[in-house]
């Protein structure tokens, strides 16, 4: 049989002044299961919570009702209250009659009252279907993964690692730094972008705690809380990464030519390849399905040209396994595909570009050395067009949310092409 | 023989008479069979839909239910607002069932079932015939002819009801000229607004509005402009002596129906198009079909390969 206590707060004057407590009270006294109730200033305070806990011991209550603020404020006041009475913590139910009530319908205090005698009743009914809890401890798996090795991954990574918790940080491309690699300033402060990432790219390499997996995939998650398992696909590079030194002989020879995705294909990279100079790890992988000789079975002059011998055409993909404790997914951006919009010229005229490839012009690193130029005929523009919020906010063929920074992403390209 | 339920609308029997008369020299040479609705009755237009929703949804609905008594399955529209009034009312009682059947009480000509599928003339030579079968029909090509292919803003709006071309810039009558031999300039105004039914209430309107059409053709270097809408074509033909005046420039670009050049291309006589009803005349444009175009842009591009292969 349920015993419910109920004990309805004035808050100062914060309740009480637009809702009738005494009433909501007499209403609460209504209940059949209630075999306490009572209205007090403050609840919360040191003689509110003893009220509490002797109506518990005096009238044997099975489960409580605070009619008071929200939860967010005095949930665990009033658990740890309860539970010095003897009664299970979470037994205990809040009637938020403050933020829910009386705050909200200061006009009318009538329908603010039974609208707090309602509240107090369907938390009544809750607190009796209430089943007592326990706390347990569970073992929590002291590393963690992060998934990308972006600014943001890289960042999380050297934060986590520096609490000295290993990290095991994902990476799917061959070299971590991410978009901001990519990028010539940041903004608003129009810092080298570089200057920024590439310290942070070398600590990554370079720290104790962090386990770095380039060129690889997560592809499998299980476990419960604080205890996981995670598959990881090391994607073959066809180089084996401990005898390579990096000294970039495999690339300079290597016949085949392909479109430098990191430039967003303004210019060419080779099918044995490292993304950008600064890479970390500055290994070089191979593009399968460029590389002639595993493609057509003929070629092997990277091989021919490393005198470490790390060139290993029989690699597989592999899966090995870590255990983690915590996953940071911090997987980026990806560019938007702008050629639904066919009237700003996307797909029609080489000259529109994305403000990425526009990024990798103004660029020092990039393929015109910083210079922004027309891909149509190689000349340096008189004029440049930005337009902003492209597919932003748009139903019917683009993204239906706002994009937010595109204004960032303008001005700064504005201060690229002026300067 | 294909078959195909035809819905030509106020303005085939009047002003565009020659896209009626054009489109079926077309769907002759197409071997399609042009089953004209009996009975059929005004679309309601702007002032229908404007003033009430009931009327509007009625009066193409009463189209749609003859158009199930002839058993195709699809009814082709001439005319682009008469086909955005029957696309309109077919999507909004094919998604709600209750409203169909409330407006369906108003008239007593039969049930709606939506079982015949709408499209444009347009829509139709795209889809139904498409390219590679115009390609096979060429009897005389279009080579040297530049068009401007004008859309307006019904045919291909809004993209969730049509279901048809890209609504900003499409391309499907561009790609339709090509395919006759002509070339489809570039033309950024496609889309716009040519002012259409204010032409009676406010011309300045819709001198303003086709005039930026016009010279933007103009400036793009077409010898014409390609229409496949009743309307456009009267207020982009009829209004251009009016336009000349009031911009002071020197337009002369005639406005054909889609229908009348693909019936040209098809081998029809140029005489069979009735050409006698353009306010602008057509012939000294005609006239350039068969002639070298310029070649100043191929030129240009062909400078730029090159240079990129010297790199």
């Amino acid at each position: 049989m349920a015993r419910v206590g109920v004990f309805v707060c004035f808050c100062g004057a914060n309740i009480a002044d637009f809702v009738d407590v005494n009433e909501v009270v007499e209403e609460t006294k209504k209940i059949k299961d209630v075999k306490f109730a009572i209205n007090y200033k403050y609840m919360c305070s040191d003689p509110g919570q003893g009220l509490i806990k002797q109506a518990i011991i005096e009238n044997k209550l099975t489960s409580v009702v605070v009619a008071a603020c929200s939860p967010r404020m005095h949930e665990k006041t009033f658990r740890r209250a309860i539970s010095e009475a003897g009664l299970n913590p979470f037994l205990l139910e809040i009637a938020n009659i403050r933020e829910h009530s009386s705050w909200v319908h200061q006009k009318d205090k009538k329908s603010a009252t039974a609208k707090s005698c309602d509240l107090v009743r369907m938390a009544v009914a809750k607190s009796i279907a209430n089943e007592q809890l326990h706390e347990i401890s569970v073992p929590v798996t002291k590393r963690a993964l992060v998934i990308g090795g972006g600014i943001a991954g890289i960042q999380a990574a050297l934060d986590i690692a520096d609490a000295h918790i290993p990290v095991v940080l994902v990476e799917k491309s061959p070299s971590i730094g991410g978009r901001m690699a990519q990028l010539d300033e940041t903004f608003p402060t129009l810092d080298c972008s570089q200057c920024i990432l590439t310290p942070r790219m070398v600590d990554v390499a370079t720290h104790p705690y962090i386990e770095l997996i380039p060129y690889s995939e997560v592809v499998g998650l299980d476990g419960y809380v604080g205890n996981y398992k995670v598959q990881i696909k090391k994607k073959a590079s066809y180089v084996n990464f401990s005898s390579c030194t990096g000294c970039g002989a495999c690339s300079q020879k290597c016949p085949v030519k392909v479109p430098n995705e990191f430039n967003l294909g303004h210019d060419k990279r080779k099918a044995i390849y490292s993304p950008f100079p600064q890479a970390v790890p500055n290994k070089p992988v191979i593009d399968a399905e460029h590389c002639l000789m595993l493609t057509k079975g003929k070629c092997g002059i990277c091989k021919k040209t490393c005198e470490k011998g790390s060139i290993d055409y029989d690699m597989k993909d592999e899966i090995i396994e870590r255990e983690v404790g915590a996953v940071v997914v911090a997987t980026g951006y990806e560019l938007y595909d702008a050629s639904p919009y066919e009237e700003y010229g996307v797909g029609r005229f080489k000259d529109v570009i994305s403000s990425l490839e526009f990024e990798r012009m103004v660029s020092a690193s990039g393929p015109t050395g910083g210079t922004p130029i027309r891909p149509s005929d190689g000349e340096i523009p008189k004029n440049v067009v930005f337009i902003k919020c492209v597919g932003s906010r748009d139903e019917a063929k683009g993204i239906e949310y706002c994009l937010k920074n595109m204004l960032h992403v303008h001005c700064k390209a504005r201060h690229a092409a002026t300067s | 023989m294909k078959k195909l339920t035809y819905f030509p609308g106020c303005s085939a029997h009047g002003t565009s008479e020659e896209f009626d008369h054009t489109l079926k020299l077309v769907m002759k040479s197409l071997e399609v069979e042009l089953d004209e609705i009996p009975d059929w009755n005004c679309c309601g237009a702007t002032s229908a839909h404007v003033m009430t929703e009931n009327l509007a949804l009625a009066l193409p609905l009463r189209n749609l239910v003859l158009a199930e008594t002839l058993h195709n399955d699809t009814m082709g529209i001439a005319c682009a607002s008469c086909y955005a009034r029957h696309k309109v009312t077919k999507y909004e009682l094919d998604k709600d069932p209750v409203l169909a059947k409330k407006i369906n009480t108003t008239i007593d000509d039969g049930t709606y079932h939506g079982s015949v599928e709408v499209k444009s003339m347009l829509q139709f030579v795209y889809e139904d015939i498409g390219i590679e079968k115009i390609k096979s029909l060429v009897k005389k090509p279009l080579t040297g002819l530049k068009v401007a292919c004008y859309y307006g803003c019904l045919l291909t709006r809004p993209k969730a009801i049509t279901q048809f071309d890209s609504p900003e810039y499409p391309m499907s009558m561009d790609r339709i000229m090509e395919a006759l031999g002509a070339t489809a300039v570039p033309f950024d105004f496609k889309t716009e607004c040519c002012g259409a039914s204010f032409s009676i209430s406010s011309s300045d309107v819709v001198l303003s509005l086709s005039g930026k059409i016009l010279e933007y053709a103009k400036a793009s270097g077409a010898d014409m402009i390609v229409v496949a809408c009743p309307l456009c074509q009267s207020n982009l033909d009829m209004r251009q002596p009016g336009v000349e005046k009031l911009f002071h420039v020197k337009l002369n670009l005639p406005v054909m129906y889609f229908t009348q050049l693909l019936a040209l291309a098809f081998g029809h006589d140029q005489k069979d198009l009735m050409l006698g009803k353009h306010i602008v005349p057509v012939e000294k444009a005609l006239a350039k079909i068969g002639k070298e175009p310029e070649k100043k842009e191929e030129i240009k591009s062909k400078k730029t390969v090159e240079s990129e292969e010297a790199k």
